[in-house]
């Protein structure tokens, strides 16, 4: 069948690597006739398949493989039925890939590939418009900054615009620093010629001089992609705007989440610590070097192509009455299939959660948007459109697309600790309420769920909470409270469960909990005691308390599901 | 550009161009704390001590950095703002650690400034010590031989072997200049105020009240004065002469005595009432607890005991075999004092064990030297008399469950009785005050005033174990000071003095505390073991009553002067923290969490960095570099481990000290010079 085949692409994004597609690829070329050609390709966002094959075949049709082994490129090959991967019909109905359309679908670092679908036709558009026409298109699409504080971008433009400086800064914010999102990322590898396009069509109507991108270093395929785009961006002189040479810098962040912050970012650029200052000045009127400086982050950029090629109306076809366009969200926790999705703004969540995302509706107990920023909602708000407003409403935040599934199993009280622990680390030092406030409310949880909380605890949480959100100087302190606020406004009552009766409802807080052998499903077949790693079970099948470390060995070693944790003492 | 006009706390005010919230709200007398602007740096906004409120969209800013908008309407003193304030003066305080005063300060109930009399002593300036020690105990004479010594116990040094001999350095001053050393007396204020109790509450406030200006008379029961001083406390601790020395100076301070003048015999309170401005009642404890057992009207009271032999110029019959009851001060010195007058075997009975003991370890080692036996858990049950001697039965008992003091309850053991034949028994268990007729009393029969107040009703005061029932000498000068600035409040008017009530401490107890937790501002601090007091023989001890130890040398204070580590800050005058805690009602301790660990460092010849103290306001590291155009300083590591250090870990240069301009700036006393003024 193989003579059918007229391409093979094999997704070597980032987590197509981690997944061993490497391996993959080499086994293709190694087997496939000089007729077919392996192409590398970016990401299709289906991270729970990875690694991932497409089949192109001379009808134009499209075959995908997924979870695919260098063993399997026989069957590839062959066209076989083996691993052939289909998109789950929820997905299918729901998503809607605009920002992603190419990612996984060209080669990243292929200049011509780019071209062949329609790249850089907004820039060219652009350029044939005046600048001032170029910021009305994009005022006039409703794109909001998807970094996460969703400001209108247009705006935003017009300020630098305004500014009547010879030197004009442009900066992109490729910090993303979420842990569990990799929107940016993903678009950076797969399709990094996007958001070039986009930055320099905001050159164009600004009217920047210099063009950086603040990346992290731990994106170094990211990093390898931009460079070869901007390498092929200098040799077709699309850096010449308005007849000067425009240089474009990758700056390589340590990896600070606070250098995601404007203000922070921007001093790490300029080569100091990567601290926040207070606004006013805004960028746009003093930034790098005190030049005017405007930021935008990856994805914002990325929409940009789009409203130039066709149109800032039909961009603003799509979505709510305050936002407009689609939105990546990166999915990942307690659901079937994690990964990237696109989805119209105005989706809900348990649209997004369920049916793309695959979760067991009776396992759901909430949802945290925007990371460790971000608050989560409960499962009986699922119908809620998902848009810049309506989250906010709820406690959490759009964020820049973090989306966290927490199952029934998970302990509220333990999942605030998590992002506090987060938090607290990352902030930066410089302001009390953040520097102390969050590490303060960081002890308190550890107590809580250690089991050594007072009720007490719960009024200096709900106190110091707001007044952190209130007298932080930067985004990162005035959101860190935000999961503890949110989990105490949903889920107090596991919060009293923990002070009043050093109770976790979960099972999850391990020093709330024991692990007990049910004698009754027991067939003493002594797993659990070969496993245990200290020695707590005894040989009549008693489990010392005092011993046990709650690892769970024994647990999930138990062919017959006898050992189940238990509140302690029970 | 022109002016902004806007409201600040209701108040329309204009702003030049430029011009932040804080800077208008100085002009304007508008207290704003800050701790982390300083003008002549760029702005930090780090503290956020010093938020205001947008009234209109109800957000917080820091007012030292945010210039107003034209009519906007700025709260800068609200409930609402100063609780965000307090917040954040809190979550410094949680994370500041250093020690607003010297544990020995803090533990002294007189609060007298150790450190300082301390260091004066070892430089050799006796006078100026004992101008120190007289600004909180105006009897050195007599505390620096009978002190308990608060101050020892909690002094760091115990975490390194034994305390410094803090109560030697105030025996020698008092020794050296009490008698020159004459303080400057204010012209009379015309008030006046009768004092009730020559002892040591009463001639505390005396002193005070005389170094107001008031004229005080001092009514006493006894033919002479001192109190429990003279009556209580045995010759061999404190020699009557030097107590006549020390109650001379009173004299000479102009204050009036009249002695065997009982109050509600011999006058009045209506009579004091009528004719002074105020009355102090410093009556004292001089009612003692009975055995509480059948026959205990066959015992002697230990302060009867005491008094008889101190009026009768230290003799007295010999008792024979004595048995003391009690664990207390006072008991040590019946005991001892029995062994002095002859007794044949004397032996102390106590309830509890060595470890509940009330008396001073110290008192307990030298009634052992002196031959006294300890029988620990036993209580006397009936004393009778039987064949001319007397028969002590007592039971003996076992600790049980921590009663009220926190100490274990002896629980009696049954059938354990046993007789003990002896010549004398003295009860020491307790002393009570006996009021008297008119002053208003509380349940426990004290002075009935308000907790922590010395007025009892009207132009009435008190002060002593008779207002707390019996303590130690310097708790009742403590309290006779207290009564003074009262008294001086009440009748004057004058402005109660400020106290200190913000205070942070490493470890305000040191068993806490380890070696590495303890800062060393001098180099040359001593390791040498504490100088040993000299006493005189033991046969001597045993058989007069001369005083058992003589005073130290000022040589050998000299050196026990440089074991002395200095815990205090450097910076106590003068921190920002502190003050701005304090005017702000930021408490310490109401959140507490995590500090960074003890870190400081002294290898700078001048300078002190001490990590523990540093609230990151980033004003050193930003004077270093744009006020003096180096880079010496750096933030480093991040959230809430971030500290100051040198760039590149190099240590700051010589030069450093001629410049000085972090340490200037350096709100708290992270950065200090490393002499204390």
């Amino acid at each position: 069948m193989s003579e059918n085949i007229v391409k093979i692409r094999v997704g070597t994004a980032s987590c197509g690597i981690a997944a061993g597609a490497g391996a993959v690829l080499d086994a293709l070329r190694e087997k496939a006739p000089a007729s077919i050609p392996v192409e590398e390709t970016g990401c299709l966002g289906y991270c729970f398949a990875e690694p991932m094959v497409e089949a192109i075949t001379a009808d134009g049709g499209s075959i995908l493989y997924g979870k695919v082994a260098a063993e399997d490129a026989d069957n590839i090959l062959a066209l076989g039925e083996n691993k052939r991967f289909e998109v789950p019909e929820g997905r299918k109905k729901r998503e809607l890939t605009k920002v992603m359309a190419l990612a996984g679908r060209i080669n990243p670092v292929d200049f011509d590939d780019y071209v062949a679908h329609r790249g850089y036709e907004g820039l060219k558009k652009a350029l044939a418009m005046s600048p001032e026409e170029v910021v009305n298109e994009v005022k006039i699409s409703g794109l909001r900054g998807r970094g996460g504080g969703g400001f209108p971008t247009g705006t935003k433009w017009s300020f630098l615009a305004a500014k009547k400086t010879p030197e004009k800064i442009l900066i992109c914010n490729a910090d993303e620093g979420d842990p569990g999102a990799f929107m940016d990322r993903s678009l950076m590898e797969s399709v990094p010629h996007q958001m070039l396009e986009g930055m320099l069509i905001a050159a164009y109507a600004t009217g920047a001089t210099k063009l950086f991108i603040y990346c992290r270093a731990e994106y170094p395929l990211a990093i390898k992609h931009l460079n070869i785009a901007i390498e092929q961006i200098y040799q077709h002189k699309l850096n010449v705007i308005n007849g000067r040479e425009l240089e474009i810098v990758i700056k390589e962040g340590a990896g600070a989440f606070v250098c995601g912050e404007e203000t922070a970012l921007i001093a790490s650029l300029e080569g100091g610590r990567g601290t926040p200052r207070f606004r006013p000045p805004f960028p746009t009127d003093s930034g790098w070097k005190n030049f005017p400086s405007m930021i935008n982050n990856v994805e914002t950029y990325g929409n940009v192509p789009l409203i130039l090629r066709d149109g800032g109306e039909a961009f603003a076809s799509v979505g709510t009455e305050g936002s407009k366009g689609t939105k990546l969200f990166a999915l990942a926790g307690d659901l079937k299939y994690p990964g990237l999705v696109e989805v119209p703004m105005g989706i809900t969540l348990g649209e997004i959660v369920f049916d793309i995302g695959g979760a067991d509706p009776e396992n759901v107990k909430a949802v945290q948007t925007g990371g460790p920023s971000g608050g989560c909602i409960p499962v009986d708000k699922f119908d809620v459109p998902v848009d810049y407003d309506s989250l906010k409403a709820l406690g959490a935040i759009m964020g820049s697309g973090g989306m966290i599934v927490i199952g029934k199993n998970r302990c509220m009280v333990e999942t605030a600790r998590y992002f506090l622990d987060f938090t607290h680390r990352e902030s930066c030092g410089k302001c009390t309420f953040c520097r102390v406030g969050t590490k303060r409310m960081f002890e308190t949880l550890e107590r809580i769920t250690r089991g050594e909380g007072v009720p007490k605890d719960l009024d200096f949480l709900a106190d110091i909470g707001p007044k952190i959100k209130a007298g932080a100087l930067c985004g990162l302190g005035q959101t860190a409270p935000n999961p503890v606020l949110a989990t105490l406004r949903y889920f107090r009552n596991e919060y009293e469960d923990h002070v009043i009766h050093h109770r976790c409802s979960a099972l999850q807080c391990s020093a709330l909990v024991d692990l007990k052998i049910d004698k009754s499903k027991c067939v003493k077949c002594r797993m659990c005691i070969k496993t245990c790693p200290v020695g707590a079970i005894s040989d009549d099948f008693v489990i010392d308390p005092d011993k046990c470390t709650r690892c769970d060995s024994c647990k999930e070693v138990c062919p017959k599901k006898a050992i189940s944790r238990v509140g302690k003492g029970l | 550009m022109s002016n902004v006009e806007f409201i600040l706390d209701g108040k329309t005010v204009s702003a030049a161009p430029g011009e932040t919230i804080l800077e208008v709200a100085r002009r304007e007398n508008i207290y704003i704390p800050s701790l982390c602007r300083d003008e002549r740096i760029s702005k930090n906004t780090s503290c956020f001590v010093c938020v205001v409120r947008d009234e209109k969209t109800g957000r917080f800013m820091p007012s030292c950095a945010a210039c107003p908008a034209p009519g906007q309407r700025i709260d800068a003193s609200s409930e609402q703002v100063q609780s965000m304030r307090r917040t954040a003066l809190e979550l410094l305080l949680s994370e500041h650690s250093g020690d607003c005063e010297a544990p020995c300060t803090m533990a002294c109930p007189a609060h007298a400034s150790v450190e300082e009399y301390v260091r004066a002593g070892r430089n050799g300036e006796w006078l100026k010590a004992l101008q120190i020690i007289k600004q909180r105990i105006p009897l050195p004479m007599s505390i620096g031989r009978v002190c308990p010594r608060f101050c020892e116990k909690d002094c760091r040094k115990n975490i390194f072997g034994k305390p410094v001999a803090i109560n030697e350095f105030k025996r020698l001053a008092a020794d050296l200049y009490y008698d020159t050393y004459m303080e400057e007396l204010p012209p009379s204020n015309g008030k006046s105020v009768a004092i009730v109790g020559a002892g040591p509450a009463g001639l505390s406030a005396a002193y005070y009240l005389r170094l107001k200006g008031f004229e005080v008379t001092v009514f006493e029961a006894m033919p002479q004065g001192g109190g429990m001083l003279r009556y209580g406390i045995p010759e061999y601790r404190l020699p009557k002469a030097i107590l006549d020395r020390e109650l001379a100076h009173f004299e000479k301070m102009g204050v009036l005595f009249k002695y065997n003048m009982k109050l509600g015999v011999n006058v009045s309170l209506d009579e004091l009432k009528q004719n002074y401005d105020a009355v102090a009642i410093c009556v004292g404890c001089w009612k003692a607890s009975g055995l509480r057992c059948e026959g205990e009207e066959l015992a002697v009271n230990g302060i009867d005991f005491l008094r008889k032999v101190a009026e009768n110029g230290n003799t007295g019959e010999n008792p024979g075999k004595t048995v003391v009851v009690g664990g207390g001060n006072t008991a040590m010195d019946c005991l001892r004092t029995a062994v002095r007058l002859g007794g044949s075997e004397v032996i102390c009975f106590y309830r509890r064990t060595e470890k509940e003991m009330p008396a001073e370890k110290l008192e307990i080692a030298e009634c052992r030297e002196e031959g006294v036996n300890f029988e620990f858990l036993v209580a006397p049950v009936k004393l009778e008399k039987r064949d001319g001697r007397l028969v002590l039965t007592c039971r003996r008992m076992e600790l049980g469950e921590p009663d009220a003091s926190g100490r274990r309850k002896p629980v009696e053991v049954k059938g354990s009785e046993f007789e003990t034949v002896c010549d004398t028994v003295i009860g020491a268990i307790g002393q009570k005050c006996r009021m008297p007729e008119g002053v208003k009393v509380n349940d426990f029969g004290y002075a009935g005033a308000e907790h922590g107040k010395a007025q009892v009703e009207g132009k009435v005061f008190a002060a002593g174990d008779c207002l707390s029932g019996a303590a130690t000498v310097v708790e009742a000068v403590a309290g006779g000071r207290k009564l003074a600035l009262e008294v001086d409040n009440f009748v004057t008017g004058a402005a109660m003095p400020e106290e200190h009530e913000v205070f942070v401490s490493r470890g305000r107890k040191w068993q806490g505390m380890s070696e590495k937790d303890v800062v060393f501002l001098r180099k040359d601090v001593s390791n040498a073991p504490r100088q040993e007091l000299k006493f005189i023989p033991l046969e001597e001890r045993k058989t007069t009553f001369k005083e058992v130890c003589s005073t130290m040398t000022p040589e050998q204070l000299a050196e026990e002067g440089k074991r002395c580590i200095e815990c205090s800050c450097t910076d106590k005058a003068d921190c920002k923290l502190r003050f701005h805690a304090e005017r702000c009602h930021a408490r310490v301790d109401v959140i507490k969490g995590e500090k960074l660990p003890p870190s400081y460092d002294n290898s700078h010849p001048v300078i002190i960095q001490d990590r523990g103290k540093c609230i990151k306001c980033g004003i050193c590291v930003k004077t270093c570099k744009e006020v003096v155009n180096k880079t010496l300083l750096s933030a480093k590591k991040r959230g809430f481990f971030t500290y100051v250090g040198t760039s590149f870990d190099r240590t700051l240069p010589d030069s450093c000290a001629e410049c000085g301009e972090c340490i200037e700036h350096c709100p708290v006393g992270a950065l200090d010079w490393r002499i204390k003024k």
